[in-house]
Order: C-alpha cells, then structure tokens, then sequence
C-alpha cells in the first residue's frame, strides 16, 4: 500500500509541474516525473499485491521495459521539437506560445 | 533487523524519489531542475532494484540517465543559453492545479486500498531468462513494434531538428 501512495505522489507531483510550469523543458521534466510514477506503481503492485492473478514470470519486467522504450521515444521526439521551436520563435516559454498557426 | 533494514531502505529510495521530484517541479534554477531529475531517476532505479528487478533497474539507469538526462542537459544548454539574464524558471501557481494533484492521490489511494499486500517479495520474477522468453514468445509483436517506434522516433527527430536549415 505504502509504494501505491509513493506512486500517486509522485504522479502528481509531476502532474502538478506539467499545469504550472512556464518552460516548455521543464514541462518535459515534470512529464518524465510522472512517467517514472507510473512506472513505480506497476512494478510495486505487480511485485507485492497479493492477488489471485499472479503475473507469469517476465511480464513485469517486460511492461516495464515498454515503459521506458516509449519514455525514451517521446523524450527524443518532444526534446526535438523544443529545440526546433527555440531556433524559430526564439523562445521556450509556453504564454508565448499560444498559437495554433503562423 | 533485516525486517528494519528494508524498511530503511525503502524509506529512503522513497524520500529521495519525492524530494528530486519537487526539485523538479519547484526549484527556479534549470541546472538544479536536471539535478532533480537524475536524484529522481537513479530513485526509481532503486526502486526497481529493490521490487528484485535488477534487469530493469540497469535499463533505467543506462537509458533514462545515460540518455534522457543528457539530452536534457543537451537541450538545457542549446536553449538556454541565449537567455542569460533570465531569472530562470517560472512557475505558475494557482488552486485548481493543487486540486487536480491532491484529488488524483487521493481517489488512486481510495482506489487501492481493498488491496493487500503480500509480505515477501517474490524472487523468482527475478532473472533475465523469463523475460527472455517473455519478450521473444507472446511479446513478440509488441517487441517488434517497439523497434519501429523507435526507428521512427529518430527519423522524425531528425526531420524536426535537421529539416529546415539545408
């Protein structure tokens, strides 16, 4: 129970930093603080719930190894396109950012 | 004593966990935000490590802290960089977003708590070979389909970044 509540916290944490950051990397941050959350509950639950349906062996390992190969994938993605942005508008910060288009 | 010992160290994987994730949430310098991240990171790391996941735990720390974490730092240095005179990292507060965070602990914990826990961490998830066999037998497809979404992943970052200079 104890890693449950770890894991919400530590999933809103980051989902409070994702709403009030004002930097577009330190949303990225907050967003990776929360996928690490995520990732804390999945295996603190899987590994010491006492459930009926027991997860055959690997499967933990495996989610969670998804986890982070999308993790990775999204950091390079999203880090890519914050750079793309600070080279054309000159900034980062998301109040000077609110356009769909132009 | 071993008992008080896990109790120990867990408590501590958690307190660093929590303490590098409000670094990175409300600390004002962007050096001492990456700080943050990578206390965070190697946290759950351990986390893993402890959960008897040590294959895991590697990968995390090779790919979340060898390689995100540097290309923050990358990205922190590039951007950053013409913006000396800032004063760093804004955030801005407000009373729906404390709400929103508080409202999520407490419904996933109100969620959790017919649950019970089991005393003793099962060893034998442990171990490379069940993953193995995991990742190439059912998994497979979805093994696949995370090599593609990597693939796909670095062309579109080169096309994003690279694209529009030549």
């Amino acid at each position: 129970m104890n890693v449950a509540i770890l894991a919400s916290v530590l999933f809103a944490v980051g989902l409070y930093g994702v709403l009030t950051r004002r930097d577009l990397i330190a949303v990225l941050a907050s967003v990776e603080v929360m996928l690490g959350g995520a990732s804390v509950m999945l295996v603190g639950l899987a590994t010491t719930i006492e459930s009926a349906a027991a997860p055959e062996a690997g499967v933990v390992e495996a989610v969670g190894l998804f986890i982070i190969i999308l993790a990775a994938a999204e950091a390079a993605v999203a880090l890519g396109i914050v750079m793309a942005v600070a080279r054309r508008r000159r900034t980062t910060r998301v109040d000077d950012l609110t356009e769909v288009s132009g | 004593m071993t008992e008080l010992l896990t109790q120990v160290v867990w408590w501590l994987l958690a307190a660093t966990a929590v303490i590098g994730a409000l670094a990175v949430v409300f600390t004002k310098d962007v050096m001492r935000m990456a700080i943050g991240l990578a206390a965070f990171l190697v946290a759950v790391a351990g986390l893993f490590l402890f959960y008897a996941l040590p294959f895991l735990a590697v990968v995390q720390v090779f790919v979340y802290v060898g390689g995100v974490l540097v290309l923050f730092l990358f990205a922190i240095m590039l951007v950053h960089r013409a913006e000396e005179g800032r004063p760093g990292l804004e955030s801005r507060h407000d009373i729906g977003s404390i709400a929103l965070a508080v409202g999520i602990v407490v419904l996933v914990v109100m969620a959790l708590r017919p649950l019970r826990e089991a005393t003793v961490v099962d060893p034998t998830s442990s171990g490379t070979a069940a993953l193995a066999e995991m990742l190439l037998g059912p998994m497979l497809p979805h093994f696949e389909a995370a090599g593609v979404l990597l693939l796909l992943a670095l062309v579109a970052v080169i096309v994003v970044v690279g694209g529009d200079d030549e």
